[in-house]
């Protein structure tokens, strides 16, 4: 049994249980042992990297060692904390000079960074610890009939140099993750587009356009629901739905859920233990799809 | 050998030197020194009667070592060599110093201590020429026979040249057909003419008149009795030496007797098996008995083995009038045996689909610059005319992009010059074809920078050629039309454009031929960092490598348009002459030479060595010791400053001469300053202290120079044996690290001076006394600068305290 | 419109930038576009173009730059950066022209909300009670606490200084 360092964040365990819920249930059917461990902090995602990029590499760097000191590698669900980690990890691991001086800080902390862990996206444990075809055999409800949307979000995939999740442009972990549950992947226009998430409170019509287009194209590619990593993309499509509704005053009635809760779903879970019920948008179509 | 008789023969260069320099004084110490067998003094002794002292001293036997205080010796000493050569003496026993450049003038405000520091310099040579030895001419024989490997335009005019002048020339290709990119292009900028034409030889073929440019397939050039063309072979080993060289080719089977064929074209009508045609980018099929185009050499057509049914058809062997098919042939191994090798393999195009953004691998209405050529060629797939890959219909609205995986850091950083012209040439020749065609070029800077290429890029904006300055971020396709949508931002305009298009261009990036790093290896030379092969020196030896019998022709430096290709072969094809002419390679002795019984087999020197000059051999011992190839050797001596067991030398340089020289220049101070000894390379390094001195720069008497081939010789230990000289401070003075005459030299000067601080320090001698630097002609200032802070710092650190044990 | 200016460049903008953090490759940039046309944002708001903004940073239009609304703007799906040929880094270039705009006062008032709860309890996303209680519903483990100080000593080394309210015109 692969134990792993499970990095919550701080959007997943405050606003979106139905997330972490499906995320702790399915690795734990599929053997995987998650510790939580003392003293992770938040990742220092974009805006905070917008206040003190060094502030917050440093941070990033501190958590890793965290997971150094208990010999574990990392598993991120949010895109968000994903990039912010393993481009971290991955920076530190190839630049000496920047290594050395995030140590000087960590110093501070009584902290060492030393480049031995991996930082890992739930998809990548997936595929590559779990592997497709253990996952096809744990499937009691396959999710045939259903067209899904995969939508990578931004920070799964890029940058890729430091990422290395899969081929940027042409990817297809949650492709062949979703096929596996015997769900039908949608191809869709700018599906690697960002969904604007981080500009709400910033730009808020510039992020309800991004939204409504991945709206509109998932839809006119005949998607019954969008899959999301990250819960700002879920956000931003699932209550960002109802804020397209009162502007551009269309209906879309396209569920959003997170790969974790399809994956929890077809691994037979019972629904009520999913928290479905906090999606804005809701599930039951797709529920009663999938039955 | 007998006693050395030494004639030191002062100059003060008409009496001006004397004006600083106290001659009398330097007289009267060269009498003391021992072995001083004649002393004389005159305005010049480089040239003229000067000269003919010289040459009387040695002729009537007083004298058999030369020393000359001279000015400007890198001009001067030539002359004095050769007329002590002519004299009967060896020429490398001959010490030239250059007591102008290297004292009177750059101590000129000090001349008391110029004088003194002159009567070192002075002992320095005397004791130099006591250690010399004479130095043997070799004579290598060299066939007088070329090959040159690439028959693209620029490999075809090298061998034409050269089988020209009369010399056996081999030109082996390893396509079955010669031309390269020029066959493909169709045409030529700037002159829009075909490149067939210019591939043509020069017109001095037989019954060719002065004027005339035939093209290639008219010209005779495939029956030149003295040029043996090989197609369908590749180069696979090379053995030898420069004059000899022992090329191993493989030859594969055309399938076809090129002495029987007739180019009825019969076979090719009866034949079952289609297969995409890659000659036109695929753009049409081929069968598998094929020729590429009519006017291409030679005129013989080839089976594609991957595709042939073989026996299992045979239909052509069964047409074919004259019996020319012949499915059994074998490939062929052959040995040529010659004495220059030309390389002309060229470049080709990057493969664009690692930019998955713009789908060259998977939307057929995407191609390249290549690709369109063919499809606007006359000869080509299309008929000339410019299509849809996708449904074969007529492409109107068509766009270019260029720098695809050039000048971007993710593929090849460089700038690949030409495909502005190309995509120019292309935009240019399909709105002649087709007046109302809508042509857009994106591009990040238009480069026209050849002659005629400016009027080139005006005419095509006349021509309603539209130019968005702009590099697309990605190419989509609309699903309902199948168009395709450039999505660009026009920087000028600072506006979104999606361009519609039926066709998109890509410009790619030109990279090295296929098979170029194997080539490399196979030949022993070397490649840039861009993977292209490496010229000796791109400004002042352009078409040759540091190997001296393997020459560059073409593109296979970096790619070119066809009149710089054109002037490069010419070059290469004059350059590779060298030793042919005279059927033999002249070289003096002044090569490294291993002492077997020291030799500890490490393999050190080897690897070192930058013209692979050195091999480990068997003894009969049963072990191996480290030989040195006089022919190979360039006399640098970096084998010598990386042998950790003294076991290699190198003549005329030796470490007991070194040693001799240093004592002596850090025998005499005469100036309140601590001596610093400077050792300098005789390429660059030399050359910084010269000119130094030729434009008067003053720095103080008590550095003192000697110089060495390469700073590469130098080791370790004879950094320490200069401090236990006398000398107070070291400087190394070499060649620009990127610009080692000797190719590594300098950078492994470098590495061995911070491993010397080290050791320094162990020996308690401070290791600031010791200082490398990189400095060439033109930096004379800086040595002066260098000069004056080595002297100031060392003062500084006061008198050097030597252990005991040293 | 622009009116016509005699431009005084100050090239130490420029050196500010590639001295900071995420800004070393900012002299890569030979302005060829790919970034703007690689961006969501710019497609939609023309009043933020990264090309743009990389050449007014160039050029040494400090206080434009740093004043001004266009670097807020950005969403921070690195297309651009993936897709640069020069292999700017754009979007950390970005955040460095944010850090330097935050030091000199200049910010969304946003920003000063994800500091005080990053700085009080180690987390942007505050969790209250409610929540505590919520996930004990569900059948989620209580969180483990949250390594605060070590955060703010982190902080303070790095000279994190948190970003003032201001008056907001935008």
């Amino acid at each position: 049994m692969k134990s792993y360092a499970i990095f919550l964040g701080c959007t997943i365990p405050a606003r979106q249980p139905n997330y972490e819920l499906s995320a702790r249930k399915t690795l734990a059917k599929l053997g995987v042992e998650l510790v939580d461990l003392d003293d992770l902090t938040c990742c220092c995602p974009p805006p905070i990297q917008s206040i003190n990029l060094e502030s917050s590499q440093a941070i990033a760097a501190y958590n890793i060692c965290l997971a150094e000191e208990a010999g574990l590698d990392i598993v991120a669900l949010c895109n968000g904390c994903f990039e912010s980690l393993a481009m971290a990890n991955a920076a530190l691991k190839k630049d000496k000079k920047l290594k050395a001086h995030i140590n000087e800080i960590l110093a501070e902390v009584g902290k060492e960074f030393k480049g031995t862990i991996e930082v890992k996206h739930f998809l990548q444990v997936l595929m590559d610890d779990i592997g497709l075809e253990k996952i096809k055999e744990k499937v009691v409800k396959p999710l045939s009939n259903l067209k899904v949307a995969p939508f990578y979000g931004c920070h799964s995939l890029r940058p890729s140099k430091l990422l290395q999740l899969d081929d940027p442009e042409r990817p297809t972990i949650f492709e062949n993750l979703l096929d596996t549950l015997g769900a039908e992947s949608v191809e869709y226009r700018d599906k690697l587009k960002c969904c604007g998430g981080l500009l709400k409170g910033i730009s808020d019509d510039t992020a309800l356009s991004l939204a409504r287009d991945k709206l509109v194209n998932t839809t006119k590619a005949g998607a019954d629901c969008i899959s999301t990593l990250c819960p700002f993309c879920f956000v931003a499509l699932d209550i960002g739905q109802l804020q397209v509704k009162s502007k551009f005053n269309e209906v879309y009635d396209i569920p959003i859920l997170h790969y974790s809760e399809l994956l929890a779903l077809a691994l037979g879970v019972d629904p009520n233990e999913l928290a479905l019920r906090s999606h804005k948008i809701k599930t039951d179509k797709i529920l009663e799809k999938i039955a | 050998m007998e006693q050395p008789k030494i004639g030191v023969f002062l100059s003060d260069c008409g009496k001006q030197l004397s004006e600083i320099l106290d001659f009398n004084a330097l007289t009267s110490f060269v009498k003391t020194v021992p072995n001083v067998a004649l002393i004389a003094r005159g305005s010049e002794f480089w040239r003229g009667k000067g000269l003919q002292i010289i040459v009387d001293a040695i002729k009537s036997g007083k004298i058999n070592r030369v020393v000359v205080a001279e000015s400007l010796t890198k001009i001067s000493d030539v002359n004095i060599v050769q007329a002590v050569e002519d004299a009967g003496l060896n020429p490398y026993l001959v010490e030239v110093i250059d007591i102008k450049d290297h004292c009177a003038w750059p101590h000129r405000a000090t001349p008391a201590e110029a004088t003194e520091k002159a009567k070192a310099m002075l002992l320095a040579a005397i004791e130099r020429a006591k250690l010399l030895e004479p130095i043997e001419k070799l004579e290598f024989s060299a066939l007088k026979s070329a090959l040159i490997i690439g028959g693209g335009i620029a490999g075809m005019q090298t061998a034409v040249d050269l089988a020209d002048l009369g010399f056996e020339v081999n030109l082996i290709e390893k396509t079955p057909f010669l031309g390269g990119l020029a066959a493909r292009a169709g045409r030529f900028f700037p002159t829009d003419d075909c490149a067939i034409c210019i591939q043509s030889p020069s017109s001095d073929v037989k019954t060719i008149t002065h004027t005339s440019r035939k093209c290639v397939y008219r010209s005779g050039f495939s029956e030149i009795p003295n040029l043996n063309i090989l197609t369908n072979a590749r180069v696979v080993a090379v053995e030898g030496v420069p004059g000899n060289y022992k090329v191993t080719i493989e030859k594969k089977p055309r399938y076809v007797d090129a002495d029987k064929c007739v180019a009825c074209d019969k076979c090719v009508a009866v034949c079952p098996v289609e297969t995409p045609d890659e000659y036109n980018a695929n753009l049409k099929n081929r069968k598998a008995i094929y020729i590429n185009v009519p006017t291409v050499h030679p005129q013989v057509y080839v089976i594609d083995e991957s595709a042939c049914k073989f026996h299992d058809c045979a239909k052509c062997v069964e047409v074919c009038p004259t019996n020319a098919v012949d499915l059994d042939q074998k490939p062929e191994q052959i040995t040529l045996n010659v004495g220059s090798i030309v390389v002309a393999t060229g470049f080709r195009e990057f493969d664009s689909s690692a930019i998955k953004e713009y789908h060259y691998d998977d939307y057929p209405d995407v191609i390249t610059n290549l690709e369109l050529a063919r499809m606007i060629d006359g000869f080509g797939p299309t008929g000339g005319a410019i299509v849809r890959p996708s449904d074969g219909k007529p492409a109107k609205k068509i766009v270019f992009i260029q720098c695809v995986g050039s000048r971007d850091r993710r593929y090849n950083p460089y700038c690949s010059g030409i495909c502005c012209m190309i995509s120019l040439k292309h935009a240019s020749l399909i709105k002649s074809a087709v007046p109302d065609a809508d042509v857009s070029i994106c591009y990040i800077d238009i480069r026209t920078t050849g002659r005629e290429h400016e009027y080139y890029y005006e005419r095509a904006r006349e021509m309603g050629i539209k130019f968005v300055k702009g590099r697309p971020t990605e190419i989509l396709k609309d699903t309902e039309t199948g168009k395709l949508i450039v999505d660009v931002e026009d920087a000028l305009l600072k506006r979104f454009l999606d361009l519609e298009a039926d066709l998109v261009v890509l410009a790619p990036a030109m990279i090295p031929a296929e098979g170029t790093k194997e080539l490399a290896e196979i030949l022993g030379i070397d490649l840039d960092t861009d993977g292209f092969f490496k010229e000796y020196n791109a400004k002042l030896r352009p078409t040759e490598t540091k190997q001296r019998g393997i020459y560059l022709c073409g593109g296979t430096t970096f790619p070119k348009d066809a009149p710089t290709a054109s002037l490069h072969a010419h070059s290469a094809a004059m350059k590779a002459t060298k030793f042919l002419i005279s059927g033999k390679i002249v070289k003096d002795q002044r090569t490294a030479v291993v002492n077997e019984d020291y030799c500890g087999d490490c393999e050190f020197c080897p690897v070192t060595c930058p013209y692979g000059a050195i091999s480990l051999e068997p003894t009969t011992e049963d072990h191996f010791v480290a030989r040195v190839n006089d022919l190979l050797c360039e006399g640098c001596g970096v084998c010598v400053g990386t042998c950790p067991l003294n076991a290699i030398e190198l003549r005329h340089s030796r470490p007991d001469q070194m040693r001799a020289q240093m004592n002596a220049l850090m025998s005499v101070n005469g100036t309140s300053k601590p001596l610093v000894l400077v050792i300098c390379c005789q390429e660059c390094g030399h050359t910084a202290v010269d000119s130094s001195g030729m434009a008067k720069l003053q720095y103080p008497a008590n550095v003192r120079v000697m110089k060495v081939p390469c700073a590469g010789i130098v080791r370790v230990n004879q950094i320490l044996e200069a401090f236990k000289a006398g000398a107070q401070g070291v400087m190394v003075v070499g060649c620009k690290s990127d610009g080692c005459h000797y190719e590594v030299g300098s950078q492994n000067a470098e590495k061995k001076m911070d491993l010397a601080k080290v050791l320094l320090k162990e020996y308690g001698i401070e290791p600031e006394r010791l200082e490398m630097f990189k400095m060439v002609f033109i930096e004379g200032n800086q040595f002066a600068e260098a000069a004056q802070m080595m002297t100031a710092r060392v003062t500084k650190l006061g008198p050097l305290k030597l252990m005991e044990n040293l | 419109m622009m009116t016509q200016k005699t431009e005084k460049t100050t090239m130490s903008f420029s050196d500010e930038v590639t001295s900071r953090h995420g800004g070393e490759t900012l002299t890569s940039c030979y302005q060829c576009g790919t970034c703007a046309s690689s961006c969501p944002v710019a497609k939609l708001d023309s009043s933020f173009n990264p090309r743009e903004i990389i050449k007014l940073s160039l050029l040494g239009e400090k206080e434009e730059v740093l004043s001004g609304d266009a670097i807020w703007l950005c969403c921070s799906c690195f297309n651009c950066q993936e897709r640069c040929p020069q292999n700017v880094e754009i979007a950390d270039l970005i955040y460095a022209l944010r850090n330097i705009a935050l030091e000199a006062g200049h910010s969304p008032n946003i920003y000063s909300d994800f500091a005080s709860a990053l700085i009080a309890e180690g987390r942007i996303v505050q969790i209250s009670k409610f929540v505590e209680k919520k996930r004990a519903d569900y059948g989620l483990p209580p969180l483990k606490p949250v390594g605060v100080d070590a955060l703010n000593k982190i902080l303070s080394a790095t000279g994190f200084s948190k970003p003032e309210k201001t008056e907001e015109s935008r």
